[in-house]
């Protein structure tokens, strides 16, 4: 049930990021979080969808994403790599897809997210506006910090194109969320892989010691050690993948 | 707050509350096609349109849909008729209960307007947010591809079925190879497999519309939250967080003081009434071992106190309000250190009795035998014995469950529920609520799913305490959260197999031994363990058998009945048993199967010894026969549908190119029951109408599974008329016969033989009156056929007329019929259930690939209804075997009470599934029909298991095949 006691639709970022320095206001992007929450706890809610953050604007080898553009668009919008396109896809089911946000999942950080794994492996850079101005920063240090800074509202999500890209992941279903997933990216020689499911959030590893520093908290769908080595297996089975492709 | 919407089409503004969600909102506004399954957006019942694109009205505040276009399927609604998406999915049987049909036909609409013509995978992508527990999305996909060529205006063809013929006699088996191509026709499309048996009829065995599908696919008010009501209260339930304590405790001023709040009940305002909350016959099996309100609670999730107030908000607040101090109580929760020394005795208490070994927690203790097991183990050539576990899962419907309870204008109860059991719901709330029988109203309108959580007297009598305590309507409509631990769920159990078997592959012995876990209370924790003894011990010929049991509690959320009721378990344990028989003697393992299994005119010899009552080791003079058993068809049609001599292709199994993976194929034999004998009872009355159509009314509960149509159906038939002309009325306990309920696969065979035979009454005396008017001497020469009473010599009466002539001119009479039917007969329906798999040997996941079940269910009365009950029943089955499972923390507390982290299976990830229709004629049965609803449920999680063993050479003997469960297996951890 709902916890709003009030509600804001700013137009401005400064707007925006002047309701949000209030310690009891929470930034609704989208809101298939933050309106099943039925945590009690009063929330003022500060609606983002009139700033407009929702264009995708594409360069050479870089796509700038609104932080208010959907999943589903993201999904749909053939400007974005296919692996980012599916990994939308995957993240949630129809009727929620149209109402996620791109900033609203980096701000959520979900350690299963293989939307967020895929941006960490396009190297995506959060941007994000505060009551100290605009700035940007890796989406790994974000998710390292659980988020943008109180007051701080995610403004965009850039990241880079290109390359080959291949994801592997083990769930009790076909659609299921992962329990742990792993994507990988081959470009220029370099090769960078991302899971989800061994963290609190997704992570960067290293492919050539996958499990190296990763102390995964197990659950009912997978224990700590069933999950490290699934991080081996399929961290195996991307760089092969690579391999050939490349 | 004021919001601006443009509400299908039309420009509005609306006030509303900041919390209000849009699904408040739109609700509220009359737009009931919009409906609750969730707060958390995951079951897409709720979902609409904003902007043109399908989203969860639950998640989005009604604030957000501010200058926003909002489109509901009320949208398109501008006629009588039905929109072609509405005809699509009416004509595909694209709906059962029809719960969350709006959704996808507003789905559907949003796809068409991007894709005129979108692909499966698209389609099925549209589906992924709308949870469906009852068709498997076989029709639905079907539907919206009939929807798109009929939007781009395409012809289309009538959905009908592919009438197949026999591949076998029907009694001996036949070779199946490669060369033998499956039929080829969409999933959607029932295969009926024809029978000279079966003579061809007009309404009977037609895929004839679903009554209710107009209702339906519009959106209309039909469920128990669409109608409203004036003043209406909302009600909130306090529910325990402790597993198993006492309350000390309960000042509940606070929540009376608020504002908004009419009553606050609990066990120190309500009266201690027994009773055992199972919707079954009378008497209610013993132990009554629940109250209203207790002062001790038993599991995370019993109720403590209810409050009903002006808003469900106001009432949960109140809840937050209520002070309760606990003694919290050792806890248990596996059924089988419940009964060692020392464990926490759940029902200390006096008051309730016929409990057999309170200390231990033994509330039931069964044995049944026929011949001597001991001796036939002793001298067998070969002795197995294996234990399986099975776990616990949740029913899920879409709607949960929901009750509206007022007192009318006599000061009657009137109770509207979502109920599976209206008749034995009236009689068990009576003495809860000190009142008579008679002053009850209990009105079932449409049900949004039950499979056997609403076989339940679940909350009625909360909805009644506080309609009574405040004098104002109240409605009480469980959470998700709720439904998953606070409701019912299906029963864990552990069994034992031991089976003696002769060097020919002759059973000489099977003993099974079954520790039943009904959690705190007995609920059906009886009868469903009756059953898996039932289930499990008759399939197979065999002259020594041996049931022994013990019915457990704990402090587990509470089990009940589920569809399949006690058989899903059963058949797990005994088709895997069979299976690794097979293969440790080195048979073929549906060779092995077909040489024990029954046949017709062999003896059910245990079964009358596992009856409702319980176990019973009484000889009888009589036992029951299998009289019909289209099996052999079954396994034929199943084995070149799923083309099964792949089974032993190296090279299909190991596929070169996926070094990781191996496939595998599965069977299962099936076969379940058909109502209850000499107990289900079910009533039905037919009166003529002025223009010759007829009123049906029945007290059959229709859940979604076409029962009302299939009814309508039989009446139809032996009336002589289209099923257009016969207007179904179900269920109120005030104005339909008796019926014991929808449950135990009965409606068709027990309420469909009482509707035959009412209608039968009502035929002869239209012959007699038609005789009157034609001059004829002899009425049981005239024949009623296309709506009109024809002599020999082909002169005829048009019902019409001797209607306006029994009403109004001559003799003037009501011309009606009533009947009842029980049986003493409960006729099986078999079935063979095909599973393809695909396993990860180094992670463990199991994929499923295809799943075919063929099933002997007698005569088709309605091939699309059946064909669906069988798909949807394959999900489900497929969830219990492959996802689905309740997961409790060391404290007791369900740790994944939402569909995200429970899992049941969404469009997207379907495997192929296909349904054969084997047609025997039943003697016993209403035009020869036996049973579908449930045999379903049974075969799928056996049939899995085994080809998971056909792939990986691996047995597991637990649920479900998750992936850590099968990677520690495939490594013998």
């Amino acid at each position: 049930m709902p916890r709003a006691t009030s509600y804001h639709r700013p137009t401005t970022i400064e707007g925006a990021v002047t309701l949000l320095a209030a310690q009891d206001h929470m930034a609704l992007a989208g809101g298939t979080i933050l309106n099943a929450d039925d945590d009690p706890t009063p929330v003022a809610m500060v609606d983002l969808q009139g700033l407009g953050l929702t264009d995708m604007e594409s360069g050479a080898d870089r796509i700038r994403l609104g932080a208010m553009v959907t999943l589903d668009n993201l999904k749909s919008d053939d400007r974005v790599p296919d692996s980012v396109r599916d990994a939308a896809r995957a993240e949630l089911p129809s009727t929620l897809r149209t109402l996620a946000t791109v900033g609203g999942t980096v701000a959520v950080g979900d350690p299963d997210s293989v939307l967020l794994a895929a941006l960490l492996v396009h190297a995506a850079e959060v941007h994000v506006a505060g009551p100290d101005g605009t700035g940007g920063a890796p989406l790994a240090n974000v998710l390292r910090s659980n988020g943008p800074c109180h007051g701080h509202l995610i403004t965009a999500v850039s990241l880079t194109t290109g390359g080959t890209t291949v994801c592997e992941s083990v769930g009790r279903t076909p659609a299921d969320t992962p329990i742990v997933s792993a994507t990988g990216r081959y470009l220029d020689g370099v090769t960078t892989v991302a899971l989800t499911g061994v963290a609190s959030t997704p992570v960067l590893i290293d492919p050539g010691d996958p499990t190296s520093g990763l102390e995964p908290l197990g659950d009912f769908r997978g224990s700590a050690d069933y999950r490290l080595h699934l991080a081996s297996v399929l961290t195996d089975r991307i760089l092969a993948s690579l391999k050939d492709a490349s | 707050m004021e919001v601006s919407i443009r509400l299908n089409g039309n420009n509005q503004t609306f006030e509303c509350e900041v919390h209000d969600t849009l699904l408040t909102l739109l609700r509220r506004e009359g737009m009931a096609s919009v409906r609750f399954g969730s707060t958390s957006g995951e079951t897409g019942a709720a979902a609409i349109l904003i902007d043109g694109k399908l989203a969860s009205s639950d998640v989005v505040l009604a604030a957000q849909a501010d200058e926003h276009e909002v489109t509901t399927l009320e949208s398109l609604n501008t006629e009588r008729g039905l929109h072609p998406l509405q005809d699509a999915f009416t004509a595909t049987g694209a709906m059962q209960s029809g719960y969350s049909v709006g959704a996808m036909i507003l789905g559907t609409l949003a796809l068409l307007a991007h894709d005129p013509d979108p692909s499966e995978a698209d389609i099925r992508d549209m589906l992924s947010g709308i949870l469906d527990r009852e068709t498997a999305y076989v029709k639905p996909v079907a539907a919206i591809r009939r929807a798109a060529a009929l939007m781009r205006g395409d012809d289309v063809e009538a959905f009908e079925p592919l009438m197949l013929e026999p591949m076998t006699d029907g009694v001996n088996a036949v070779e199946v190879t490669e060369d033998d191509p499956p039929p080829n026709a969409p999933p959607a499309v029932p295969r009926v497999v024809t029978s000279p048996d079966v003579p061809e009829m007009e309404v009977v065995g037609r895929p004839e519309v679903k009554v209710d599908a107009v209702r339906l696919v519009k959106g209309n008010p039909a469920f128990t939250a669409d109608f409203e009501m004036r003043d209406l209260l909302h009600a909130k339930v306090l529910r325990s967080p402790h597993a198993h304590a006492r309350i000390v405790s309960i000042d509940d001023s606070a929540a009376r003081s608020l504002p908004g709040v009419h009553a606050v009940i609990h066990h120190g305002n309500t009266a201690r009434v027994k009773y055992a909350s199972g919707g079954q016959s009378y008497p209610n099996p013993k132990p009554h071992d629940q109250v209203s309100f207790d002062d001790v609670v038993r599991h995370v999730g019993d109720r403590v106190a209810a409050v009903a107030a002006e808003t469900p908000e106001i009432a949960a607040e109140a809840c937050r309000l209520i002070e309760v101090t606990y003694e919290i109580l050792p806890a248990v929760f596996d059924e089988l250190e419940t009964r060692l020394d020392g464990a926490p005795i759940i029902h200390p208490e006096e008051d309730t009795i016929d409990i057999v070994d309170r200390e231990h927690n033994v509330v039931h203790r069964m044995h049944a035998h026929r011949g001597d097991v001991e001796v036939a183990l002793n001298n067998a050539d070969h002795v197995y014995e294996q234990t399986f576990r099975v776990h616990q899962v949740q029913q899920c419907p879409i709607e949960p469950h929901i009750s509206v309870a007022w007192l009318d204008s006599d000061e009657r109860l009137v109770v509207r529920t979502a109920t599976q059991v209206p008749f034995h719901t009236r009689r068990m709330l009576a003495p809860l609520i000190d009142m008579e029988v008679k002053d009850i109203r209990v009105i079932k309108p449409r049900i949004g799913g039950g499979f056997g959580a609403k076989q339940e007297m679940l909350i009625e009598d909360i909805a009644a305490h506080l309609a009574i305590a405040t004098h104002r309507p109240v409605q009480l409509e469980l959470t998700r959260e709720e439904e998953f631990f606070a409701s019912r769920t299906r029963h864990p159990q552990t069994i034992t197999y031991r089976t003696g078997v002769d060097s020919d592959g002759t059973l000489v012995a099977q003993d099974m031994t079954l520790v039943g876990n009904t959690g705190p209370y007995g609920a059906h924790g009886l009868t469903v363990q009756i059953v898996t003894g039932l289930r499990g011990l008759t399939s197979y010929n065999c002259d020594n058998k041996q049931f022994n049991c013990d019915v457990v509690y704990t402090n587990i959320p509470v089990p009940g009945a589920y569809r399949g009721y006690g058989a899903p378990q059963a058949l797990f344990a005994l088709e895997s048993h069979m299976e690794d028989i097979a293969d440790d003697l080195g048979i073929d393992p549906i060779g092995f199967r077909r040489q024990n299994w029954v046949k017709v005119g062999d003896e059910m010899n245990i079964a009358p010894h596992l009856g409702e009552g319980g176990a019973s080791d009484e000889e009888l003079d009589e036992y029951p026969v299998v009289e019909s058993n289209g099996i052999e068809e079954c396994v034929a049609q199943g084995m070149r549908a799923i083309s099964w001599h792949r089974r032993s292709d190296p090279d299909w199994r190991a596929p070169a190119d996926r070094p990781h993976i191996r496939r595998g194929l599965g069977f299962a034999f099936c076969m379940h029951g058909t109502a209850i004998p000499f107990l289900d009872m079910g009533g039905a009355s037919i009166k003529l109408n002025d223009d010759g159509s007829f009123n049906l009314l029945v007290g059959a509960t229709d859940l979604g599974t076409g029962a009302d149509t299939v009814l309508a159906q039989i009446a139809a038939e032996v009336l002589g008329v289209r099923l257009e002309d016969i207007i179904i009325y179900s269920s109120d306990t005030d104005m339909t016969p008796f019926d014991t309920g929808a449950y135990a696969s009965s409606t068709t065979y027990i309420s469909g033989t009482a509707v035959q035979k009412a209608s039968r009454v009502v035929a002869t005396r239209l012959r007699e009156r038609a005789a009157m008017l034609l001059g004829v001497d002899a009425p049981e020469s005239i024949q009623l056929r296309d709506r009109s009473a024809w002599t020999p010599d082909g002169r005829s009466v048009t019902l019409e007329e001797v209607a306006l002539d029994s009403l109004h001119i001559n003799e003037q009479e009501q011309i009606m019929g009533t009947a009842s039917h029980v049986s003493p007969d409960s006729p099986p329906p078999f079935a063979a259930q095909f599973v393809e798999t695909e396993v990860d040997i180094q992670t463990g996941q199991v994929t499923v690939i295809s799943m075919v079940m063929a099933v002997d269910c007698g005569v088709t009365i309605n091939p699309i209804t059946a064909s669906g009950q069988v798909e949807g029943g394959m999900l489900q089955a497929l969830g219990y075997a492959h996802c689905e499972e309740i997961v409790l923390d060391d404290d007791g507390k369900m740790v994944n009470p939402a569909f995200g982290p429970y899992r049941i299976y969404t469009a997207d990830e379907m495997p192929h599934t296909e349904v054969f229709l084997v047609q025997t004629m039943e003697a016993t049965g209403p035009f020869g029909a036996k049973a579908v609803a449930e045999i379903p449920k049974d075969g799928v999680a056996p049939a899995l298991r085994n080809a998971i063993a056909n792939a990986t050479g691996t047995r597991i003997y637990d649920l479900p095949f998750t992936p850590e469960r099968v990677h520690r297996a495939l490594n013998n951890v």
